[in-house]
């Protein structure tokens, strides 16, 4: 048969094609992975094509899987040391004169609930105790007063390395979050907000409280 | 919310939202461990890639975009490409029970094609090629066979098989964009 060149636009084509299609040896492959990290209009030729073969994916039958998530998360989600500092910059660039390091409960021999984590300001006398039953957990204020008028306390999780990620408003009544307790070396903060809460998925006001998870309890 | 609850979970994994990563392994674990099951053949490096592959969609999943792909599509696509990779760098003797699975496994997977709707126009598209070239790259993408594996089980110099794909696939690329 006769082989007559392709177009280079074809040649670029079919080359993602071919990745996606799983022939390439071993070279090739690196080569592609590393066009695709670098060139977004091959990379999207690569989805493209991901995307017109995924009708051949009913030809994979599903298999029993055994719950594997524990060992997932345990790579995942490891005991972190030096990572620690990246969160310790991002409340630094918050803006937070003095972080208080504050004393962290580990969960204790199980009454109804365990302590996840206790966030207290010396200063202020404000406290918050988080206690989890299950992936239930519960944010409750038990000194201090509330933000003011117009402002609300918010509260996010940090996993090592990761930004915050909101978790909710801090009001009167406790907040109860359908949750699993976080892993040793992930940190609690709470920010104060505008009324409503951060618009943008990240603090905006100052940190005023954290509380770094001291022991895995999942 | 969308229509595709599995994008939902990817990208609520990019938002490190752990219970979303639970209830995405719920979910799609049963069809990864199927894609991984075939193109590895046994369960024990299959079990294996699966936990790597979650971790991948943890680690990757900010790269997620819904506008481009469905969910599935893309944790099927991580899938395929950690167990090829995994392929590859296999002594080579092993790779010829790939070939036999293929054989055994290529008429179900034809079946399956033509009964369900969704794939309906996909087996359409394959029907335009010629009957072993559809199922070299239907081989090449089920069961992970590369050029030499192929150019081997049909019988042709590898260079004529680079050219059976390469026209094979633009030709579906032209069936399936119209």
């Amino acid at each position: 048969m006769t082989d007559a060149p392709l177009t280079p636009e074809d040649a670029e084509d079919t080359l993602a094609a071919e990745y996606v299609l799983g022939v390439l040896g071993m070279a090739d492959r690196g080569a592609v992975e590393l066009r695709i990290r670098r060139e977004p209009v091959f990379a999207d030729r690569v989805t493209a094509w991901e995307a017109r073969l995924s009708g051949l994916n009913d030809g994979f039958e599903a298999a029993p899987a055994p719950n594997l998530m524990r060992k997932i998360e345990a790579r995942l989600f490891p005991v972190p040391t030096r990572e620690k500092a990246n969160w310790f910059g991002w409340l630094a660039g918050v803006g937070l004169g003095a972080v208080l390091l504050l004393g962290v409960m580990v969960s204790l021999p199980p009454p109804q609930t365990e302590m996840v984590a206790t966030l207290a300001a010396k200063d202020t006398g404000l406290v918050y105790e988080a206690r989890h039953r299950g992936d239930v957990i519960t944010i409750t204020r038990v000194s201090g007063t509330a933000a003011p008028a117009g402002k609300v306390h918010q509260l996010w999780v940090i996993a090592p390395g990761a930004a915050p990620v909101p978790l909710g408003l801090l009001q009167d009544q406790p907040l109860i979050l359908s949750y699993p307790v976080p892993p040793k070396g992930w940190v609690l903060a709470v920010s104060v907000e505008p009324a409503g809460g951060s618009t943008t998925g990240a603090p905006t006001g100052p940190v005023i409280l954290t509380a770094e998870i001291g022991a895995a309890s999942i | 919310m969308s229509d595709d609850p599995i994008a939902d979970l990817i990208t609520k994994c990019a938002a490190q939202d752990r219970v979303a990563f639970r209830m995405l392994y719920r979910d799609s674990s049963a069809k990864l461990m199927g894609v991984l099951l075939r193109i590895l053949g046994e369960r024990a490096e299959a079990e294996d890639a699966l936990q790597e592959v979650y971790t991948r969609v943890w680690t990757r999943a900010g790269r997620f975009d819904a506008a481009k792909g469905r969910g599935m599509t893309w944790l099927i696509a991580i899938s395929r490409n950690l167990a090829i990779d995994r392929l590859r760098i296999r002594p080579q003797a092993t790779s010829d029970d790939g070939l036999d699975t293929v054989q055994d496994t290529a008429p179900r997977a034809e079946t399956r094609l033509i009964a369900e709707g969704e794939a309906r126009r996909m087996a359409d598209c394959f029907a335009t090629l010629e009957p072993d070239r559809a199922a070299a790259v239907r081989g090449a993408y089920l069961s992970g066979l590369s050029y030499v594996d192929l150019a081997a089980r049909h019988a042709v110099p590898l260079n004529t098989m680079r050219t059976w794909l390469r026209r094979s696939l633009l030709r579906l690329r032209e069936c399936l964009d119209t």
